[in-house]
């Protein structure tokens, strides 16, 4: 008779096969990273530039990337389309605080092709008034659009509070997108893109000529230059509330400047945000979802800076439980800071993380994406097999430590979008 | 090609395997044949609050996710208007206790009054935060009742209404899953590193001893063909005015439907589209414009949507995108368009199937539909379909008396 009251037998994760890609060089300092081994016939390429938000006047990097499939002297913005999507091309570009990279996926055979339509609609950007003008009137709108969100204004008002004092902390005002100069996003593309290659990640079972090509091609991009990030950072602490009148719910954000992976407690740290926030058997989704019916979610995080990283904690709730909200997690906070975390419970995240870093080692595309998460320290493989160690034999008084350095409530920016 | 096994237990469950030997993880995927559709007109949102019901604990195991967890795994569920499907991704050697959950919880849930009343809350939440409380967010409470007479997918899965999630009682919730979480309601697909015969054993083990139940009849009022033009008005709390055309379309299992794909991606997938091309760039009446079917099993819908550029007004957009729509319908399609848009969804499935998970989601909905294989058969479809029948589809569909417009005024400024 089987007892469905017992659950199976485990097994545990022995040990997890981290590949590396090729590296090949574009230049001195700017590398392709090659990953090849891919079973069927995708591929995809990202190329990054030294082109990130933080840099030049407030909102030129965001609109520069998004032009720069905007027509050129011999080609128009719907032609560059036209030719990319007869190549079954799906593309992006993003700007982020430190980085901006245009993303391609497509069928492998395609990659070659794709790169030389986008290599001469990068070089050869007109910026076409009109062009301009009409990215400029979208992104006007996008934003006031974005303004009638509670969680857009709490992630900016959070922004600002934590990274103040650096150029990532600068909030764009609706006027931004008044007053541009031509001459200044010609400026920054010739600085930036035509010589702000900073790397290039191929993924696909591409033949070597394929990749000698891309090297070819991308190579007039590349740049040797030491790239310039902020390193000072300091959350300006204490509550701040943006006030949106109509809203029945409040965005809540709560966090701190923390560290990336290159801080000998990062590795602990990430157990204890799981344990705080980062899964659905997390203290906080327990607590303000699973007993209280506060919030559909609630999730904390860390996210990294090339010289830094922070720690954030974000929902959405009823507005009648904001502050209860909040009261909770403080309430979590201190308890961490308090108690021990019981072994049971720290044996479920334990497997739980190694679990999912065997799915994120799970296929070339996951796999680069580990890698390149180390790349920026100059960080090795070996990284990931330490974390398997650290995992393994991290104890609940390392984690009780942890949460009395780092999750003091007085460290803390809070922000509360909502009415 | 994807290759499967397909089984049947003696309760009814169909089971699916797909092996695939490149992968360490995983995957099972349960698929109920039981959606927002299924739900009666004065308890809407129900198979949506049942899924999130699903995770509070079964007859044998107090708490589902923890135990999967500690497996080293995840899981998540989805609920749409046709289908509820629930995944568990783990590590392959722990398989067996993602079986284990799962077929606890067909046998038998918990139900503790609790939870139900939790997950009302948590229900009510989402529904604040996803329809109510975003600009533009109750467009589709608005639109399916204006386009939809009859049928349930007049209703959307989270609900018309809060009030209908906060009345849900314990026995609403007992008689919804006895009549449809039973196996022969279900399909469970298995993706992994496996042997046949292993797969054949554990899933034997943990569901053969559920009792079959029997598949619920499903007689759902068709609705009646449309026969005018329809329009709405709305005016909320926006920066821009936004438009919403929805022509009805075929049903899934209708060779039409695979027509009516391919012209909403001619009409608006991507910035070479018509749409985008003509009224964006060209004309500049819109900040976005886009174009895609709603993917329903019954009558679905094709939706043009989109946004205002200031100082346009709706009826010059409305004669602007109708001289398109007619163009489609008058000038037979050149094959360079075609070959663009085949190349796209051929580029898109092969990505699609990269995961795993996704292989394994697809084949239970081909099951479905009749056969898992389907998923081999789909690009044949697409390269078989020609201009000609891309033309007719469009004269079928795309015309005033099958579509429902929806408009959304800005009270923020007066024009437009």
């Amino acid at each position: 008779m089987l007892n469905r009251k017992k659950a199976p037998e485990l097994q545990n994760i022995a040990n997890i096969d981290f590949v590396k890609p090729h590296v090949y060089d574009i230049t001195e300092k700017c590398h392709l990273f090659f990953m090849n081994e891919v079973p069927n016939d995708t591929a995809r390429i990202d190329l990054h530039f030294d082109a990130g938000s933080g840099l030049g006047e407030l909102g030129i990097a965001s609109f520069v990337g998004g032009l720069l499939f905007s027509g050129t002297a011999e080609k128009s913005s719907i032609q560059i389309s036209n030719e990319l999507d007869a190549l079954g091309a799906f593309y992006e570009s993003n700007v982020a605080h430190e980085q901006a990279m245009i993303t391609v996926y497509a069928l492998k055979e395609n990659i070659v092709p794709i790169l030389r339509i986008i290599k001469d609609a990068v070089d050869n950007i007109s910026f076409h008034e009109d062009e301009v003008q009409e990215m400029l009137n979208d992104r006007k709108q996008k934003f006031r659009v974005n303004m009638g969100k509670v969680s857009f204004l709490a992630q900016r008002k959070f922004q600002e509070k934590l990274l103040s004092g650096t150029p990532y902390g600068r909030i764009v005002e609706e006027d931004v997108y008044d007053n541009v100069s031509i001459s200044a996003l010609k400026r920054f593309h010739k600085e930036n893109y035509l010589n702000g290659l900073t790397k290039v990640v191929l993924v696909g079972d591409l033949a070597q000529d394929e990749v000698d090509e891309i090297i070819d091609i991308t190579g007039a991009w590349a740049t040797d230059r030491k790239q310039e990030f902020a390193t000072e950072f300091k959350n300006e602490t204490g509550t701040h509330e943006v006030l949106k009148s109509d809203a029945i719910q409040s965005a809540i954000r709560i966090g701190r400047i923390l560290f990336n992976k290159t801080h000998p407690d990062f590795i602990d740290f990430q157990v204890l945000n799981t344990i705080l926030g980062d899964y659905f058997g997390s203290r906080l989704m327990s607590n303000i979802r699973e007993d209280k019916g506060y919030t559909y979610g609630i999730g904390s995080m860390v996210a990294e800076l090339n010289h830094s990283g922070y720690f954030l904690i974000a929902t959405e709730v009823a507005k009648e439980v904001k502050d209860a909200t909040i009261q909770e997690v403080k309430y979590e906070l201190e308890k961490l800071k308090e108690e021990l975390v019981a072994a049971e419970e720290l044996e479920l995240v334990k497997n739980y993380m190694l679990g999912q870093l065997l799915k994120s080692a799970d296929g070339p595309y996951s796999m680069i994406d580990l890698y390149m998460g180390l790349e920026p320290y100059d960080m090795e493989m070996e990284f990931y097999n330490r974390s398997i160690d650290s995992i393994k034999s991290i104890t609940p008084e390392r984690i009780r430590e942890l949460a009395a350095k780092y999750l003091d409530w007085n460290d803390m920016t809070v922000v509360v979008a909502g009415s | 090609m994807i290759h499967f096994e397909r089984f049947k237990l003696e309760n009814g469950l169909t089971v699916l395997f797909h092996k695939d030997i490149t992968t360490p993880m995983a995957v099972v995927n349960v698929l109920y044949d039981v959606g927002a559709r299924d739900e009666s007109e004065d308890k809407t949102g129900f198979a949506h609050l049942f899924e999130h019901l699903m995770f509070g604990g079964s007859i044998n195991i107090p708490d589902f996710d923890a135990p999967l967890q500690h497996a080293g795994g995840e899981s998540n569920a989805f609920t749409s208007n046709d289908i509820t499907n629930y995944y568990d991704v783990l590590p392959s050697h722990n398989l067996e206790t993602a079986l284990w959950l799962e077929s606890d919880r067909m046998l038998s849930l918990a139900f503790t009054p609790k939870s139900l009343e939790v997950q009302r809350n948590v229900v009510i939440e989402e529904f604040k935060q996803r329809y109510l409380n975003q600009p533009y967010g109750d467009v589709w409470l608005e639109l399916r009742p204006l386009a939809y007479r009859v049928h349930p997918y007049k209703w959307a899965t989270i609900g018309k209404e809060i009030k209908h999630i906060e009345d849900a009682t314990m026995e609403d919730v007992k008689s919804f899953f006895a009549k449809h979480y039973n196996p022969s309601n279900a399909i469970l697909c298995v993706g992994g590193n496996f042997e046949l015969e292993y797969v054949k054993d554990v899933v034997k083990k943990w569901f053969g001893a559920i009792p079959s139940g029997s598949k619920p009849a499903r007689v759902l009022e068709a609705e009646p063909e449309q026969k005018e033009f329809r329009e709405k008005l709305i005016e909320r709390n926006v920066p821009a005015a936004a438009f919403y055309y929805a022509f009805k379309m075929p049903e899934r299992k209708n060779a039409g439907y695979y027509l009516a794909d391919v012209l909403s991606d001619a009409l608006g997938r991507d910035k070479s589209s018509r749409l985008y091309a003509s009224l964006k760039k060209e004309q500049k009446l819109v900040s976005e414009i886009g174009a895609y079917i709603t993917g329903s099993l019954d009558n679905g819908l094709l939706i043009i949507g989109g946004k205002l550029n200031e100082g346009v007004s709706f009826n010059m957009f409305d004669k602007a995108l109708w001289e398109v729509l007619e163009k489609l319908k008058n000038e037979i399609m050149d094959d360079t368009e075609l070959d663009r848009l085949m190349i796209k969804i051929r580029t898109a499935r092969e990505f699609q199937e990269q995961g795993l998970l996704n292989r394994a989601m697809n084949l239970c909905q081909f099951e479905l539909l009749g056969d898992a294989n389907g998923i081999n058969e789909e690009h044949e479809i697409y390269n078989s379909i020609t201009p000609k029948d891309l033309q007719k589809m469009a004269k079928e569909i795309l015309k005033p008396t099958n579509c429902s417009l929806l408009k959304v005024k800005s009270n923020q400024n007066a024009e437009s």
